[in-house]
């Protein structure tokens, strides 16, 4: 069972001090913080979660930040759920592309990308490390692949779902040329819906919480788009894309919008070989938390299949996070079990067989 | 999560009459099966843990108010201070008394019975509904 979405805290941003080049080193230490002497450089969302956003039950005894603490994460997530691999997306992390600073948000990035690896990748084999990249700083993030892409704990390239353009755009083909030289898929994760990122409707800012997150499904939506209509598959068909975090029941839906709208109007992107729901199938990547609760999940899963969706979905938990889908109790049909919860992320991620099937293939060749 | 065991007639012995004030709670494993006992206006009442929408942390969310339902948009009017069980997971409001979730009446958690028997405050896991 692999985990697409699982959290790593720190107990202060401060953490990266000893990370950041100077002059940014004296950023982090007298700078401006937006939340305390303990916070993280970024922009905050205009939606503040009610409640805050963390599982009351993953604040660790001791009273850290959820996610903080490896062994309380071991104990309460990895060893009960009987979990091979936990892909980290760090926290606040992700957010430096909210910031306005390219450069000040490519050195937080990069700060944060040697810390996890120090304090989180050498802590347990089956935590596997995606690292941010600045978005708004394309050459930036591009010389960040290159650097560190190739370190053995490192399975993807992160942002976040909220951007300034869609991902498909030539603005960010460096990221995407430095991914697909590197091999590893970018995945954009549901948020960043501040500062200098557009606002997560094309209605004009939601009103309440609930309401907005709801809503961050469009970014996906736009994300979707932009790669297949820009061809990053054909220009760049080593990385693919991964959303994380969007909602899976509306990707059938967009993709069959987006198919018919290609099909009459193929001139306007003549590089395209295929539909764009056959990109998908082969490109994109949609992680399952929150799964969508239909009165007729029947209904859902066939709208899935019908575009593929057994090839594109991964299992996520978004662990220690409070929109948790618990493991054990998240349905999937019966013969999606394999693929989703284990198979296609462990494609895609290039992760070591099971145990038990290579030694079933060593028996099958012996 | 503490682990107490049951007797022979489903009965645990959970914690003394005086140990828990009101708005405080005890949470627990009976093998598999998780539980909380909450004291309330001087009551208890016991609910099984694993919340009916998700099989999220019930009894490990806070014991709060909430805004009372209003014909009124955009007023707020709170109230049931200390009656409402918020899941630890995704915050799905429970009357703790009954069980009954706030948002869905048709989501109930399972309750169950609790007495102070010879000073000490007791779970029936066979009874049914604690209240």
């Amino acid at each position: 069972m692999i985990d697409c979405d699982v959290h790593n805290a720190w107990e202060s941003a401060r953490v990266l001090l000893p990370y950041l080049d100077q002059p940014y080193r004296d950023y982090l230490e007298r700078g401006e913080l937006p939340g305390g002497r303990d916070s993280f450089p970024h922009a905050h969302r205009a939606w503040l979660h009610p409640e805050g956003y963390m599982r009351y039950d993953a604040i660790p005894p001791n009273g850290a930040t959820p996610g903080g603490d490896y062994a309380f994460m071991r104990d309460q997530l990895l060893d009960p759920y009987k979990i091979d691999y936990a892909i980290l997306l760090g926290d606040e992390s992700v957010e430096v592309s909210t910031l306005a600073n390219p450069y000040y948000a490519s050195a937080l990035a990069r700060a944060y990308n040697d810390w996890v690896l120090d304090a989180w990748a050498t802590l347990d084999d089956r935590l596997k490390i995606s690292i941010v990249v600045a978005p708004q700083d394309p050459e930036g993030a591009a010389a960040e692949i290159r650097r560190i892409g190739g370190h053995p704990a490192v399975v993807q390239v992160l942002v976040t779902s909220a951007s300034q353009r869609p991902y498909g755009d030539p603005l960010y083909h460096p990221m995407w040329a430095a991914a697909s030289e590197m091999g590893l898929p970018v995945a954009a994760h549901l948020g960043g819906t501040g500062g200098v990122n557009v606002g997560p409707t094309g209605t004009g800012n939601p009103t309440f919480f609930w309401e907005a997150h709801a809503l961050y499904a469009e970014t996906g939506m736009g994300h979707i788009a932009s790669y297949l209509a820009h061809g990053i598959p054909e220009k760049y068909p080593n990385t693919k894309f991964v959303l994380v975090e969007c909602g899976v029941a509306w990707v059938p839906s967009i993709l069959w919008r987006l198919d018919a709208d290609y099909q009459a109007l193929r001139k306007e992107t003549p590089w395209l070989k295929r539909l764009p729901s056959e990109y998908a199938r082969e490109f994109v990547r949609v992680t399952t938390q929150p799964l969508e609760r239909p009165k007729n999940p029947a209904g859902m899963w066939e709208s899935l299949d019908d575009i593929g969706g057994r090839d594109m979905l991964m299992f996520s938990s978004d662990y220690p996070h409070w929109d948790f889908d618990d493991p054990f109790l998240t349905r999937f049909p019966a013969d999606w079990k394999d693929a989703v919860l284990d198979g296609n992320a462990r494609a895609l991620y290039k992760l070591p067989a099971r145990a038990d099937d290579a030694k079933e293939a060593a028996g099958a060749r012996a | 999560m503490r682990v107490l065991e049951a007797d022979g007639d489903g009965r645990v012995v959970v914690c003394g009459a005086g140990d828990l004030a009101d708005g405080e709670r005890r949470v627990f494993k009976v093998g598999r099966r998780r539980v909380g006992v909450f004291r309330v206006d001087g009551r208890y009442v016991a609910l099984h843990g694993g919340c009916p929408h998700a099989g999220g942390a019930l009894c490990e969310g806070p014991l709060t108010g909430t805004t009372l339902p209003t014909d009124e948009p955009y007023t707020y009017e709170y109230g049931r201070e200390g009656k409402v069980l918020r899941c630890a997971w995704h915050g799905i409001e429970f009357d703790v008394e009954t069980g009954t979730s706030l948002v869905d009446p048709a989501l109930r958690a399972r309750t169950y019975p609790v007495a102070v028997e010879d000073g000490a405050v007791v779970v029936h896991l066979r009874g049914r509904g604690g209240t």
